[in-house]
């Protein structure tokens, strides 16, 4: 990867031949998920750029998560939770939403699957009994709005919905959520991703801006938190706005990368309120990204997030890049900010 | 006289003794004289020897016959075996072995009777084969002359010879069958072809031909005649053959002239289709028959008279032939009137109208070639025509109040309009893709290129000044327009959202009180909703690009106050298309500047809605949802007073749709729009929020994602009042 070109790093090939809805590294290895409105989801190898497996689904897939190296999950259009496993090429039906299903999540605390659902629900499944999907369904939760993103972090879930909604949940005790906030941003939520630390989560709005919210409702805790404009463009004075899809946090130094449908992917170091670095522009919109488990590989998926409709655009892409730690390390601050 | 047998030899010599004995006895008593005694014994002895005499001689003659039988006998056999050709089985035996006669003969008898035999059944063969022999002679050669069986010659070789004969009679007799069977075909074919009753020909020729299968005469008379007949034929065949080609080449001509239909032609296809065929080619049945070509002759007769009468027409055909093109590749047909006097001519004789008919295929040739390098050019106009059609609905759309109402169809006008803005935006590169391609032909040719008798450059250019005014009478609105939209734009400068939280939220705190004020009281006045509008434009612009342009022409054409928010608009779209785009429109409108591109704008929402076929009747519910979303917000936000949460709703939810809201309301039959809008001012809000709160959420305002809107996710309402529910 030493080698890999400098501008947008290593295509891959046999790429999704329509929109990527998501894209993930797996905790364990270089392996590379992508779902995709193809309705198929992708198994990669990202450093030997070999295609591993194909799961075809019943609708477009919306989102997919790993398990372990063997299996993984996915949520689908067509309103179900799937379980895939790898090396069989098979995929159990874990369950369904009444309506598609927008995020999935696995978290190792519990060892539970936790979906997203457009029907305002977010559920919990149990993968272990894959027998019968009653049994799977561990619980389901009323969520204010369609839920459009969701993040994880230790016990901690955060579920980011229309309307601006943000819900903060203990995953011991999802009867009522922990934290109901609203986003401090005033346009529709594109994504949410929870610190690596743990202590808050950045929420990207449709608006080119971003907010660094921390989960310590304390009035110092509240004072940290923060937005900041990004992804936009200032031509001839007039700015143009671009929705940021995608945050991903880098497992190591915890600066985080941002995707916007401006094609650029930005890496930010949030503690010191710096951008560290630009990423030459991608042919279209940045739909999804995503640091391998030892933060030495940025997968970025290149593809039109359907932001101006129906439209003639570039082909969808996956590259791989390998990330110089200057592009990502935390830079040393002239005036060091009190410890976040 | 030996006497070997003692008995009866001795009983005779003792009888005769004891007789003499007797008789001198009675002698001696008579006492015959001596000389009377002896002569009595010796005619006794005579008359002995008279009796032995003739026995001898009967032997005698018995024994002769018996040799010349035996010697016939051989005789005969060898007769038999010289005849066949073989060797003769009987050796004279005699020689060697001297059996007797009898015995000879007993030997001889059989081999005879052998001989014959075979000699019989050689014969018969002969006879057969002989008999063969004469049938085929007879068959071949009518009067046969009759071999006669030679008996002397029975021989094998003969026999062989005969066969060999046969065979030969045989095989000409197949040859000649052959001969006449080739014939025979030859001559049906062609009497098929000449339409002729072969049956009859045949018996005519010979009858024994026309006898069944195997007593076919194949004399040589029979094979010369039928040979002489086919030759007949087929003199008669060529002869045909020629006329019917000239009758074709006449059709194929008048054909040609006359544009007489496929159909027609259809008929006499067999006829054309052979004209160039050689003799051996013409195998159809009856296409030389004598009713055939007597029919065709008939039609080509017809077509004579037809474009003798038809003549007239055939120049008016032509003439309109001629026009049609002009008029399709919108030339003016040149001469016109020299036409006009050439008909007079042909009217009155003076002119040969084959002659005419020749001129006006020239014609047509070249303005078919002329056409031809038109046809590009051409194919543009047509464009760049029905575009300034599509243009001049659009206008005429724009100017209708009315068209939001849900009426039947209002989605397809609705696209229609979609369509026909992207189509006008891309009118001026189309203009000028066309005149230089234009100028490029006039370069090439030397002429102007002419669209009905009009230089269509000066079109285009008649065209653009066109555009060009009514560009400025636009400007000229939009610039009264800009002024206003300033000093809002100002205002919303200072208050604008700012990059750190905590200012950010003091902003919109600041804002919301700002001018919370000024833009309810606006609202009240059902005045244009400038500031929150502003807001959202400049933040909103991109994420729905698409949504807002469409948004943004409707707005454009229907008022043109927002016509320069409109182009700013199109220039931050343009900003992020391909640059060629850009220029082309840019060239038009130019971008405006950056307060015009922060005027009022709102149009998200309405975009949504007709996106996920949301009846424009909630369209223009609209207004109400951003009080209910006040409400909500009143809910949440502690601290806000009900002027206050208004306007950061106005603020904070802007993809509704003020600027359609205000006109478009009073056309609005909805009932739940009245009281909604009395609900919209700050006093109604004040009161009973929860209530309204409740009374608004199914008809809030729905909001969707890019995945939703792509999925075509539409939230059901029934799921909505669940919700509310909840």
């Amino acid at each position: 990867m030493a080698a890999a070109p400098p501008f947008t790093g290593t295509e891959l090939t046999n790429p999704p031949s329509d929109g990527i809805s998501s894209l993930r590294f797996s905790n364990h290895s270089d392996n590379l998920l992508v779902s995709s409105w193809d309705k198929v989801v992708r198994l990669y190898d990202a450093s030997e750029n070999v295609l591993r497996g194909e799961f075809k689904h019943g609708g477009a897939v919306l989102d997919c998560c790993f398990h372990d190296d063997n299996s993984g999950f996915s949520a689908s259009a067509d309103n179900t939770v799937r379980r895939l496993v790898f090396n069989q090429e098979r995929e159990d039906i874990l369950g369904c939403h009444d309506a598609p299903v927008r995020c999935i999540e696995y978290s190792y605390a519990t060892g539970q699957v936790i979906t997203g659902s457009w029907d305002k629900t977010l559920k919990c499944w149990d993968p272990r009994g894959a027998s019968s999907q009653d049994r799977n369904l561990v619980g389901t939760y009323t969520q204010p709005e369609r839920v459009y993103s969701m993040s994880l972090v230790g016990n901690r879930v955060v579920v980011a919905t229309a309307g601006r909604h943000v819900n903060v949940y203990d995953l011991r005790n999802m009867s009522q959520p922990e934290q109901r906030r609203e986003s401090s941003l005033k346009y529709q939520t594109r994504c949410v991703q929870c610190y690596p630390n743990g202590t808050g989560y950045a929420l990207s709005s449709v608006e080119g801006r971003v907010a660094m919210e921390f989960f310590d409702l304390s009035e110092s805790g509240q004072s940290k938190k923060y937005a900041f404009k990004c992804h936009r463009k200032s031509e001839a004075g007039k700015d143009i706005v671009y929705p940021v899809n995608t945050i991903a946090f880098h497992p190591v130094y915890g600066t985080f990368a941002t995707g916007g449908c401006d094609g650029f992917v930005n890496v930010w170091d949030g503690n010191n309120k710096k951008r560290l670095y630009q990423y030459s522009k991608y042919p279209t919109s940045i739909a999804a990204l995503s640091f391998s488990r030892d933060g030495r590989l940025l997968a970025v998926a290149s593809s039109y997030t359907y932001e101006e409709g129906d439209k003639q655009h570039e082909p969808d892409a996956i590259f791989v890049r390998s990330v110089n730690e200057v592009e990502v390390k935390p830079k040393p601050k002239v005036y060091p900010n009190p410890a976040t | 006289m030996s006497t070997p047998t003692t008995d009866p030899l001795m009983q005779v010599e003792t009888t005769c003794g004891s007789l003499l004995h007797e008789l001198q006895i009675i002698w001696d008593e008579v006492g015959e004289s001596d000389v009377e005694r002896d002569k009595m014994l010796l005619e006794l002895e005579r008359e002995c020897l008279e009796v032995y005499r003739r026995k001898v001689d009967l032997a005698n003659r018995s024994r002769a016959q018996l040799r010349q039988a035996i010697a016939e006998c051989e005789a005969e056999l060898a007769t038999i075996c010289s005849s066949m050709g073989e060797r003769p089985v009987h050796i004279r035996q005699s020689d060697q072995n001297s059996s007797s006669l009898k015995a000879e003969l007993r030997a001889i008898l059989p081999e005879l009777e052998e001989m014959k035999k075979r000699k019989s059944e050689r014969r018969n063969q002969f006879i057969e084969v002989l008999e063969q022999i004469q049938k085929i002679q007879m068959e071949i050669y009518t009067a046969s002359y009759k071999t006669v069986l030679d008996e002397t010659d029975l021989t094998l070789r003969k026999l062989e010879e005969l066969h060999v004969q046969l065979q030969a009679l045989e095989k000409e007799k197949s040859d000649r069958i052959k001969k006449v069977l080739d014939h025979m075909s030859s001559l049906s074919s062609l009497c098929s072809v000449l339409g002729i009753d072969f049956n009859q020909t045949v018996h005519e020729i010979n009858p024994g031909l026309a006898e069944t299968e195997g007593t076919k005469s194949i004399s040589n008379d029979a094979i010369g005649r039928l040979a002489a007949a086919i030759e007949r034929l087929h003199e008669v065949k060529i002869e045909r053959m020629q006329r019917l080609q000239n009758l074709a080449s006449s059709l194929l001509e008048l054909w040609d002239l006359m544009d007489t239909p496929v159909e027609e032609q259809q008929i006499f296809q067999s006829v054309t289709s052979n004209i160039a065929a050689s003799e051996q080619e013409i195998t159809e049945p009856n296409l030389l028959s004598i009713e055939f070509i007597n029919y065709v002759e008939a039609e080509v007769s017809r077509l004579e008279s037809l474009k003798s009468s038809k003549m007239k027409e055939l120049v008016f055909k032509k003439r309109s032939e001629l026009e049609d093109i002009c008029r399709k590749t919108h030339l003016l047909p040149e001469a016109n009137g020299s036409m006009e006097i050439a008909m007079e001519a042909i009217e009155t004789g003076a002119v040969d109208p084959a002659n005419l008919l020749e001129q006006f295929e020239i014609q047509i040739g070249k303005v078919k070639e002329e056409a031809y390098s038109r046809k590009e050019i051409l194919e543009k106009v047509d464009k760049w025509i029905s575009a300034c059609e599509e243009e001049c609905w659009l206008e005429e759309y724009n100017n209708d109040d009315n068209r939001y109402n849900a009426g039947r169809g209002a989605h397809l006008t609705l696209k229609r309009a979609e369509k026909a803005r992207a189509l006008v935006n891309k009118l001026p590169g189309m203009v000028e893709a066309l005149a230089v391609k234009t100028i490029n032909w006039e370069n090439e040719r030397g002429t102007d290129f002419t669209y009905d008798g009009i230089r269509l450059l000066s079109m285009l250019e008649e065209y653009k000044i066109l555009r060009q005014v009514k560009e400025e009478e636009r400007k000229r609105q939009r610039d009264q327009k800009k002024l206003q939209g300033q000093l809002i734009a100002e205002q919303e400068a200072m208050f604008g959202s700012k990059p750190s939280p905590m200012k950010q939220q003091s902003g919109k705190k600041g804002s919301r009180m700002s001018y919370g004020g000024p833009s309810n009281r606006r609202l009240s006045l059902g005045g244009a909703m400038h500031a929150p509008k502003t807001d959202l434009h400049s933040i909103r612009a991109t994420p729905n690009t698409r949504h807002s342009k469409k948004n943004e022409r409707q707005l454009n054409n229907r008022d043109d106050g927002f016509s320069g928010l409109s182009a700013g608009r199109r220039g931050l779209d343009i900003a992020g298309l391909p640059a060629n785009r850009k220029h082309s429109i840019s060239e038009v409108e130019p971008p405006q500047p950056q307060p015009v591109f922060r005027t009022p704008f709102s149009p998200i929402s309405s975009t949504e809605s007709s996106k996920s076929n949301i009846t424009l009747l909630e369209d223009l519910n609209r207004k109400h949802e951003i009080l209910q979303k006040t409400f909500q917000n009143t809910n949440t936000t502690p601290f806000a007073t009900p002027s206050k949460t208004l306007t950061s709703a106005t603020d904070e939810e802007n993809r509704t749709p003020k600027t359609n809201m205000i006109p478009v309301v009073p056309c609005t039959p909805s009932t739940v729009s009245v009281p909604m809008q009395t609900a919209m001012t700050p006093a109604a809000a004040l009161m009973g929020m929860n209530q309204i709160k409740e009374m608004m959420i199914p008809e809030e305002i729905i909001e969707y994602s890019f995945e939703e809107r792509r999925a075509g996710f539409v939230l059901p309402k029934a799921h909505l009042k669940m919700v509310v529910a909840v």
